[in-house]
């Protein structure tokens, strides 16, 4: 679009200030966990590792994280796998009602996490599960689910819909071709569904909350703190996550570009 | 030869279903079954602090009469639907900025970094936002410092817009990126060409026909606003009781969950409302 | 009789209520280069389709050599197609894309890499062979896609429009080569399309489909020169059509009268046919001559010139009759300036009785 120098420059100046606004909270989370004073504020007090070690020592902290791993090595694959079926399925195959199936497994995310949340434990606990570990596990699949469906499903946009079917033609069976063709032209788009399904696990707060009972993720472990007062303490578990979140997901983006690119070429 | 037919039709079914059927019936179990649930618990009784399953409508009666639920429920959507309009406007520069004034290159790594927000820890953003905003918090420091007293910025409807912007942005300005993308652009060039003025160009051909990616987004800052509890607990300090917090409330506190039930079957009803109506008003002709 | 190498029965397609392939009846040759066209949507590609598998028929059946295929899968029904889209797989290399077939098969790395370099080599392809699939032109991509099927020694080639992506120049290069590798491999080739040119110059056989029917097959000077119906002549194009209804004259000669005129006709033409009788005459365009006034022939119509076109040395001429009917004229560009025609001018079309193509309907 033709526009003046100034306005070009205003709104990219805008931009660099929404990014800041992003970015602030995430940067000075990084700081304060680093810092000596026990009230984080400006100016800063001297170099400090206290805060992780204290953490550190912290066993309802060490549970929490060993949870959250747990939980989030058992939910990305098979979010990851449920993900990809439904969006083979839409790729490969028609069927009556394909649509609504697919309205209905991408609406999870956008119902209230309170809600859900209710609605998860009312049901769980109908059942036996709330409370435990998988009842977590439970949900979570639920919630990441519909994300490793539509970023698969946008690569599968992009692949000719011809290639199995031209696999089979040369001679390969449905799992033949299946194996020579739709695996490789999709692995990395489901490393990086993985890789964003367990970045959504490891900062689900509310659902896990409601579902877990006593059992504490690292986000809900976070979420009592919160309750208690401001403490470095939470910076530190913060800084934690948030360098975990983070290179999940710029590792889910580097996969998805470079899919991206290469196929530019 | 007919069976061996029939065996070929039938491996191509369980083939087909293999693919099909996993998500959709763990959605049916997982996701549509805690939801019919919820509609059910809303008709439920609660005998000495047990749950027992009923048909009765005492809870509806009790929370549609309640003056505090229908205060909550207004300044729900006050908050959120002007944390909406404030996402979409602070989105509009920045989804412009990336769809028209950088090279495709620059455009993917800020759009990346716009995503990489909206899947990192809001929990510990907003508490991040608690430190800037506090009693002698960093933004009081530095207003002091250029001489403007101020004090806590807490339980502000400030902080509110602060900590809802925050979770909405990222995905607003990528849902307008998007559409301002997928624009085709020989329009903009024919309107240019009909000697529209970059601003009539802005107003009368790239925003309407961006309309969609527009609506949509508000919609979607919307849903989130309107879902959230986080940042009405820790930056509005309980002040701004919302519809989340009165479930998060009833259920954390006690056994009132069919009244809870009552509260989250008004949100989903109100939010599909607002779904429907923003889906008609962005693909309507005009 | 010989058997055919492929028969369709009764072949039939129907989605719900809409009917793709109707009741087709079709026996090829083996060896033969055979042409599908007609519009899109006549079904040629539904019945391509239902050949390879990738389509189950209704009912009827195909018969490949005399055995029934129909509930053959597709990886069984050893008919290499190549597509459209060519669908190449993009993450293999060149050889890798025609060692495809081979592999699936279970040939020996060592056997398959021997043979997909043989037809690589064959097709101008060999110092390519370890490319990948997006470092290749259009044209040699067409090539991989041929080379990844014929590697299979397959009895039978079938071919979705694979020409269509490539510009004039290099479609009709292809076209040449698709011809002489037929005719040295003697397999029999499928050959879908909707290019006259790519039917007519390739195809043993042509066959002309139009809403899921078979309106001819034949030899591509047969289907010229005889179209058996009015839709066949409309479709090739360059033919001027007019409804006729037989009548007999005085002296037994039977005339075929139109709403443009009464037209002489040779008696062999006539032959079988029956006062009253409803037919169709057919006029290709280089048969009709144009002469500034009347009364110089047998069969003339006054026209009106409606538009003109040029290709090469040769102008197609747009014709309107008083009755509306649209004739096509083909003449040289010296004879335009000779004749002094422009768009509007009144002329008169005429041919002789001897030519034109009678259709009973």
């Amino acid at each position: 679009m033709r526009v003046s120098r100034t306005t070009r420059r205003l709104t990219l100046a805008f931009t660099g200030l929404a990014l800041a606004f992003l970015y602030a909270p995430i940067l000075t989370n990084f700081v304060f966990s680093l810092n000596s004073d026990r009230f984080p504020t400006i100016p800063l007090g001297g170099f400090t590792l206290e805060w992780y070690r204290l953490i550190l020592a912290d066993a309802l902290v060490i549970d929490a994280f060993k949870n959250t791993v747990k939980i989030a090595l058992i939910v990305a694959p098979i979010a990851t796998a449920m993900g990809f079926a439904a969006a083979y399925a839409d790729y490969r195959f028609n069927f009556i009602g394909k649509r609504l199936v697919l309205v209905f497994a991408l609406m999870p995310p956008l119902i209230p996490l309170v809600v859900i949340g209710l609605a998860m434990l009312a049901y769980l606990s109908r059942i036996g599960l709330s409370g435990t570990l998988p009842a977590i596990v439970v949900s979570h699949i639920v919630l990441t689910s519909p994300f490793a469906m539509a970023i698969i499903r946008l690569r599968f946009s992009q692949i000719d819909g011809d290639l199995e079917f031209a696999a089979q033609n040369l001679g390969a069976s449905n799992w033949r071709a299946f194996w020579e063709i739709i695996i490789p032209s999709t692995k990395t788009s489901v490393l990086a569904a993985f890789l964003l399904c367990m970045a959504v696990s490891f900062d689900e707060y509310a659902v896990t909350w409601f579902v877990g009972g006593l059992e504490e993720t690292s986000s809900v472990r976070i979420l009592s703190f919160l309750q208690s007062a401001v403490s470095p303490r939470i910076n530190a578990i913060g800084s934690i996550t948030f360098a975990t979140s983070i290179s999940l997901i710029l590792g889910a983006q580097f996969l998805v570009l470079r899919r991206l690119t290469k196929d530019a070429k | 030869m007919t069976s061996l037919l029939q065996a070929r039709r039938l491996s191509k079914t369980a083939y087909s279903a293999l693919w099909s059927l996993p998500l959709p019936v763990w959605l049916a179990g997982f996701f549509l079954g805690p939801m019919v649930l919820l509609i059910w618990l809303s008709f439920w009784d609660v005998k000495n602090f047990l749950l027992t399953p009923d048909f009765q409508l005492e809870n509806w009666q009790k929370i549609l009469t309640a003056g505090y639920f229908w205060s909550a429920y207004a300044r729900t959507a006050v908050i959120a639907a002007s944390a909406s309009v404030l996402a979409t406007l602070a989105a509009l520069p920045c989804a412009l900025a990336i769809s028209f004034f950088l090279s495709p290159r620059a455009r993917m790594v800020l759009l990346g970094l716009f995503v990489v927000p909206f899947f990192t820890s809001y929990l510990v953003r907003i508490y991040s936002w608690q430190i800037y905003l506090t009693e002698n918090g960093i933004v009081m420091k530095l207003m002091a410092a250029i001489g403007i007293e101020t004090g806590s910025l807490l339980n502000t409807p400030l902080a509110l817009m602060v900590g809802l912007v925050t979770l909405t942005l990222p995905l607003v300005i990528v849902i307008q990126a998007i559409s301002l993308l997928s624009l085709d652009r020989t329009l903009i060039d024919a309107a240019y060409n009909l000697g529209c003025g970059p601003r009539r160009v802005l107003f009368a051909t790239v925003l309407p026909a961006a309309r969609p990616g527009i609506v949509l987004g508000a919609l979607f800052a919307f849903i989130f606003s309107f879902g959230d509890f986080v940042t009405a607990t820790y930056l509005g300090g309980g002040k701004f009781t919302t519809l989340s917090i009165l479930i998060a409330d009833t259920v954390k506190s006690g056994q009132q969950w069919p009244r809870a039930a009552v509260v989250a079957l008004m949100m989903i009803v109100t939010l599909l409302l607002t779904a429907l109506a923003s889906i008609t008003y962005a693909y309507r002709r005009s | 009789m010989s058997q055919a190498h492929i028969s369709l029965k009764n072949l039939r397609k129907t989605y719900g209520a809409a009917v793709a392939v109707e009741n087709l009846d079709l026996d090829i040759e083996e060896g033969k280069f055979i042409a599908i066209m007609g519009p899109s949507g006549c079904g040629k590609s539904t019945m391509l389709r239902m050949l390879a598998g990738l389509e189950e028929s209704s009912s009827g059946d195909i018969l490949h050599q005399g055995r029934r295929i129909n509930d053959l899968p597709i990886w069984e029904r050893e008919m290499p197609m190549v597509w459209q889209s060519l669908a190449l797989f993009p993450f293999l290399t060149v050889r890798e894309n025609v060692e495809f077939g081979l592999r699936m098969n279970g040939v020996g790395a060592a056997e398959r890499k021997h043979r997909a370099q043989v037809w690589l080599k064959k097709l101008g392809l060999g110092e390519y062979a370890d490319r990948g699939i997006n470092q290749l032109s259009g044209g040699q991509r067409q090539r991989v896609a041929l080379a990844r099927c014929l590697v299979t020694e397959p009895s039978v080639l079938l071919l979705d429009e694979p020409l269509s992506a490539l510009d004039a120049h290099l479609s009709v290069q292809m076209q040449g080569e698709l011809k002489r590798l037929q005719r040295e491999l003697g397999i029999t080739f499928i050959y879908v399309t909707h290019s006259h040119s790519e039917a007519f110059s390739m195809a043993d056989t042509v066959v002309i489909m139009n809403k899921g029917r078979i309106e001819q097959a034949g030899s591509p000077e047969d289907i010229y020169l005889r179209p058996a119906t009015p839709f066949v002549a409309e479709f090739l194009g360059g033919s001027s059509i007019f409804d006729c209804t037989i009548r007999p004259r005085k002296n037994g000669e039977l005339v075929l009268e139109s709403a443009d005129g009464t037209f002489k006709t040779d008696a062999l033409k006539t032959a079988g046919l029956a006062p009253g009788q409803h037919v169709s005459l057919v006029v290709r365009a280089d048969q009709i001559s144009i002469t500034p006034a009347a009364g110089w022939a047998d069969n003339e119509v006054p026209c009106r010139v409606i538009g003109e076109e040029f290709v090469g040395a040769l102008v197609n001429l747009r014709l309107e009759t008083g009755a509306g009917t649209q004739i096509t004229v083909q003449l040289q560009q010296r004879d335009m300036q000779t004749l002094d025609i422009e768009v509007g001018v009144g002329v008169t079309a005429s041919w002789h009785p001897e030519d034109g193509h009678i259709i009973t309907e």
